[in-house]
């Protein structure tokens, strides 16, 4: 049942073993459609092309290897050696700038948000494999079209979502007299203040935490009705509404386990899995850590059994309004290889290789395309399967307006998340902490 | 030597030799510090972004930054931070110091143990003190849990007060030592005869401190104190690890500031901005130093004044 | 409180303490002398003794305060170094930050060496002003600096090469080690270049033959002190170098042990440990060097 050949000794413990047996078949499988995607394929790669990616450092141990065989199943089918760099989430948007910057480097470049829009004119015009796919694989989600265009023409194909959801104890719930979590705004507060009042208290992260700290500050801005900005780009932050956020999200904050502010995007795992905290925000990570380990932990199987993923609260504003991160791959145009770009790209949201990977990633990966609602990994586990939606109710940085360099720039200056951390921290008064924000914005959107 | 040629005077013409000997030096050093200088003043007075070179806009960077919360707390920290970790790193290792001075079993042993803090890379004990101050996980916290000292873990990092004193702490913990050993050996070159002297006299022992040790390190204290208030002023690597600035923004330095605006934020005029206006308060932070702490008039036998 | 002197011994110069250290009693020197010292001792290494500890706890101790004692391992483990070693890139890492620090020490102190030379004794035509203006190299320290340099260093093509950080540490070494030499060179006396001028012999003649050899101790002493600040340096090496298998150990250590959300603590921490090793093993073999460096250069 393990094939110990594809997977190091390690893997062959973590999570995606189901899928290692499934996986040999799969190769196979892989290699043969491959094959025969490259004769069909509208872009046949360059002579002697060699392609180098930079990608996020993964976060799911299966995910990494599920991509790595789409990456080798390419290289097969079409002689393309395909060089993989990881670097840390962080790291990746400054790597990036620097190439488009000083024109070399590498050739695709995998990474979050808007960071294409950063230097769209640096990246490769990708409007023929989006339409392709799109039209293939019944039609892109409407996040998916905002993150990936500019202007009339795509510059980037977002590959996958990565939903941040509720993470939480069932067991500590129920100790607050709750059997789910609240689908409102007011029940989740009460949820948040029992738990601090049976001790099991739950935790957002407060410090520079770029992926879970932004996800849970951008939902309660927006769930109030605050924003950012307008569809025009006017800075709209100073509003009636950002402050019923702020003083909803300090209200919570006073039913934290103490430390948050402390918290960058690898503390609420720690905590969780040690049961320090029974309520925090983060992808399926914590869950497939707790899932790997739970052979030789029972502590970890404690966990395991123990949690569960849900979706956020609903606010005044009436509807989801999630944030979720956006994952998009971009060629840049300095590359000596756009065919084989291209074919790179296209190649990965092929059926046959994603399907696969999407269920490696076990549900870490959301598709942004719609076929994809029926891959089996949305049903294979119940707790999972609350991700499936994550690109369809994701709202897109930059709220309601653009998602370009400027949205790119508020996120890397964590102007909401400092604005919501100064509050909740008792650094700043609401009014003070606002105009901050908002002199910060007004710089960055003019 | 009547035939001198004139390439045999050259040859040992002190300027054409000095300038061949100061050559390897001046290359780097205008190579890459003074070009790399100016062109961080220009860089300040654009709008230079990384992918984009930008153009002139003046003070606009200046006007901006002055006015911004961030960057005034920034300021207010980078001068607190350095003002207190000095006088702790003074005052902790001039008596470290007088400590090792004295005599004892293993002191050559000691004296070398006591530099390991400085010797090894920074952020390397950034990591520990990372883990010792962890909001849940410290050991600090589960000690004084244990002793019933403490109900709750201490929250290091995440309370904006507490941030400050960690990193303070932990920049210190650095210093001590080689402001210690320093002033360790200025401590060996003062002379005997001093001591016997006073003590003949009946002077006590902070006495003795007090009119013999202390006006005689003078020269040393400055030297060093003027090195470790530079070094504290534009740390960045402790802060950068322990907190990253964090919690919003308490422990912000003006180099980790100016690094996350220019590599992070891409914004690289508005960073290479706060870089330029981190000299003129390092030049003074470094008078005050060098001649706060100076006391000529002291070695050459006048009076105070 | 004062005591007859009279019995006050000549201490040597290197060890004054002797001479009066008979007027203190043992229990006033363990209250006064031994228990601060230790004290302080304590509070100085406990860190490393925390990292060492972390390094080899097994990974379901590590956080896990309250049934397994923080201070000691029962079943200590080299998991975590071996995945260290040989999982990750860290002889890599090594070896980049050793070629780089060792390239650009050896820049540095021939370049100091000259400077040093020249200053103190070629004695050129402005040569006390020039000597000044090297240290002025300190106003403008690496976080200062690392912006525009990295522009500068993308123009001269050296952006993510090693050669980035072994031609930019030189700026942060050679006043250090310029300065020290200076203090050495001073010593040594003139009469023997003056004898070897009078010989015949040309600058470079009594650079080589008579002054280097003499100042053998002091060139020692700087290039240890500026080994230790190479592998010191943080903000360049984070600035300059993007690629991983290029990075140095302190870079390394820092950035490369996250999987996404979660960090290997124990690896971390194993990393932390072992990357301080090769400076604090090259300074025990060289202890007295490099503090007749720090106060070498101190007393200037």
């Amino acid at each position: 049942m393990n094939d110990k050949r594809r997977f190091t000794r390690r893997d062959a413990l973590k999570a995606g073993v189901a899928i290692a047996g499934a996986g040999a078949l799969e190769a196979a499988n892989l290699a043969a459609f491959a094959q025969a995607w490259a004769q069909a394929s509208r872009w046949k790669p360059e002579k002697g092309a060699k392609l180098q990616l930079l990608r996020w450092k993964r976060f799911v141990q299966a995910e990494e290897d599920g991509f790595m065989a789409l990456v080798a199943a390419f290289t097969k089918a079409t002689g393309v050696p395909v060089t993989v760099l990881n670097e840390s989430l962080d790291d990746v948007q400054p790597k990036a700038s620097v190439a488009a910057n000083t024109g070399q480097g590498p050739d695709i470049f995998w990474g979050l948000y808007s960071l294409p829009h950063l230097f769209p004119a640096k990246c490769m015009d990708v409007t023929d494999v989006a339409d392709y796919l799109g039209k293939k694989y019944g039609g892109w989600v409407p996040s998916a079209v905002t993150y990936g265009r500019s202007g009339k023409g795509w510059i980037a194909i977002p590959v996958g979502y990565n939903g941040n959801l509720i993470n939480y104890r069932q067991s500590m719930i129920e100790k607050a007299g709750f059997k789910a979590i609240p689908q409102d705004t007011a029940g989740f507060m009460e949820l948040m203040k029992g738990l601090k009042a049976k001790s099991v208290a739950g935790g957002f992260a407060l410090g520079r935490a770029s992926g879970d700290g932004n996800a849970w500050v951008h939902w309660a801005l927006w769930a109030f009705g605050g924003n950012l900005v307008d569809a025009k780009d006017k800075v709209i932050l100073n509003s009636p509404e950002t402050v019923k956020a702020l003083e909803y999200a300090k209200e919570m904050s006073n039913h934290f386990v103490p430390g948050c502010a402390a918290w960058n995007d690898s503390f609420n795992n720690k905590a969780f899995l040690e049961s320090q905290v029974s309520l925090t925000n983060n992808g399926v990570s914590i869950y497939a850590s707790a899932k790997a380990n739970a052979a030789k932990d029972p502590k970890a199987k404690e966990v395991m059994d123990d949690m569960n993923h849900s979706l956020w609260p609903v606010g005044p504003a009436g509807k989801p309004t999630e944030f979720h991160i956006a994952y998009p791959m971009l060629g840049m145009r300095y590359t000596k290889f756009p065919q084989a770009v291209k074919a790179f790209l296209a190649f990965t949201l092929e059926a046959e290789n994603y399907n696969p990977w999407l269920q490696a990633a076990v549900a870490y990966i959301t598709h942004p395309l719609n076929a994809y609602d029926a891959n089996p990994v949305w049903t294979s586990d119940p707790k999972l399967s609350v991700a499936r939606d994550c690109a369809k109710r994701t709202l897109t940085a930059g709220g309601l307006g653009s998602v370009g360099e400027k949205a790119a720039s508020a996120l890397a200056d964590f102007v909401i998340l400092d604005m919501f951390a100064s509050v909740c921290t008792d650094r700043a008064s609401i009014k003070d902490a606002i105009s901050v924000a908002e002199r910060q914005a007004r710089r960055i959107y003019r | 030597m009547n035939q001198s040629t004139r390439w045999e005077r050259l040859r040992s013409n002190r300027d054409w030799l000095g300038f061949w000997f100061m050559l390897p030096t001046a290359a780097f050093l205008l190579l890459f510090l003074a070009y790399p200088l100016g062109l961080g003043i220009w860089l300040s007075f654009t709008d230079a972004r990384i992918g984009n070179p930008g153009k002139f806009v003046g003070l606009e960077n200046y006007e901006w930054i002055i006015g911004d919360a961030k960057f005034q707390t920034a300021v207010f920290f980078t001068i607190l931070y350095t003002f207190v970790a000095s006088v702790f790193k003074f005052a902790i290792g001039l008596y470290l110091a007088l400590l090792l001075n004295q005599n004892m079993p293993f002191k050559a042993m000691i004296r070398a143990v006591i530099l390991i803090p400085f010797i090894v890379p920074t952020v390397l004990s950034a990591i520990a003190f990372w883990w010792i101050f962890d909001p849940q996980f410290s050991v600090i916290s589960w000690s004084l849990r244990q002793l019933g000292w403490i109900d709750g873990n201490i929250n290091f990092l995440g309370d904006a007060w507490n941030a400050r004193w960690s990193v303070i702490f932990a920049n210190v913990w650095r210093g001590v030592p080689f402001i210690a050993i320093s002033l360790l050996a200025g401590l060996q070159t003062l002379p005997p005869s001093l001591y016997e002297a006073a003590t003949l006299d009946g002077a006590t022992r902070w006495q003795l401190f007090r009119h013999v040790t202390y006006p005689l390190l003078t020269p040393i204290i400055a030297v060093v104190m003027t090195f470790s208030v530079l070094f504290t002023f534009t740390d960045f690597q402790l802060i950068k690890v322990l907190t990253n600035g964090g919690p919003a923004g308490a422990t912000e330095l003006m180099a980790t500031m100016s690094y996350n605006t220019a590599i992070l934020g891409s914004r690289i005029g508005e960073g290479s901005a706060i870089s330029t206006a981190m000299v003129p308060f390092l030049l003074a932070a470094i008078m005050v130093s060098w001649f706060g702490l100076q006391r000529r008039k002291w070695q050459q036998g006048e009076d105070n004044d | 409180m004062t005591e007859p002197a009279a019995l006050a011994r000549p201490g040597s110069r290197e060890d004054e303490s002797v001479g009066m250290s008979y007027l203190s009693t043992l229990p006033q020197r363990l209250v006064t002398l031994y228990l601060p010292l230790s004290i302080i001792m304590i509070v100085l290494l406990f860190p490393f003794y925390w990292m060492t500890m972390t390094a080899i706890k097994p990974k379901n101790q590590l956080l896990d305060l309250d049934t397994h004692s923080p201070f000691w391992t029962l079943s200590p483990t080299l998991e975590h170094i071996e995945e260290l070693l040989f999982k990750t890139d860290y002889p890599l890492w090594l070896w980049n930050t050793m070629f780089i620090a060792v390239s650009a020490t050896i820049l540095s102190v021939v370049a100091s060496v000259f400077a040093a030379y020249a200053i103190t004794r070629i004695r050129y035509r402005g040569a006390q002003w020039i000597g000044g203006s090297i240290f002025l190299a300190y106003l403008v320290p690496p976080s200062i600096l690392f912006i525009p340099l990295s522009t500068v260093v993308f123009q001269y093509g050296l952006f993510d090469t090693p050669f980035a950080l072994i031609l930019t540490y030189p700026t942060i070494l050679i006043p250090f080690s310029t300065w020290l030499l200076m203090g050495y060179f001073k010593t040594i006396p003139y009469e023997l270049e003056e004898c070897a001028l009078i010989d015949g012999a040309s600058r470079w003649q009594i650079l080589t033959r008579i002054i280097l050899p003499l100042a053998v101790p002091g060139l020692i002493s700087a290039a240890i002190f500026c080994m230790t600040l190479c592998w010191n340096e943080f903000i360049y090496a984070l600035t300059f170098i993007n690629t991983t298998s290029q990075k140095t150990v302190p870079v390394a250590i820092v950035t490369a042990f996250t999987d996404g959300d979660q960090y290997r603590w124990g690896s971390l921490m194993a990393g932390a440990l072992v990357g301080s090793l090769p400076l604090v093993i090259l300074y025990a073999f060289f202890v007295e060097h490099y503090v007749s460096a720090m106060t070498g250069a101190v007393k200037e």
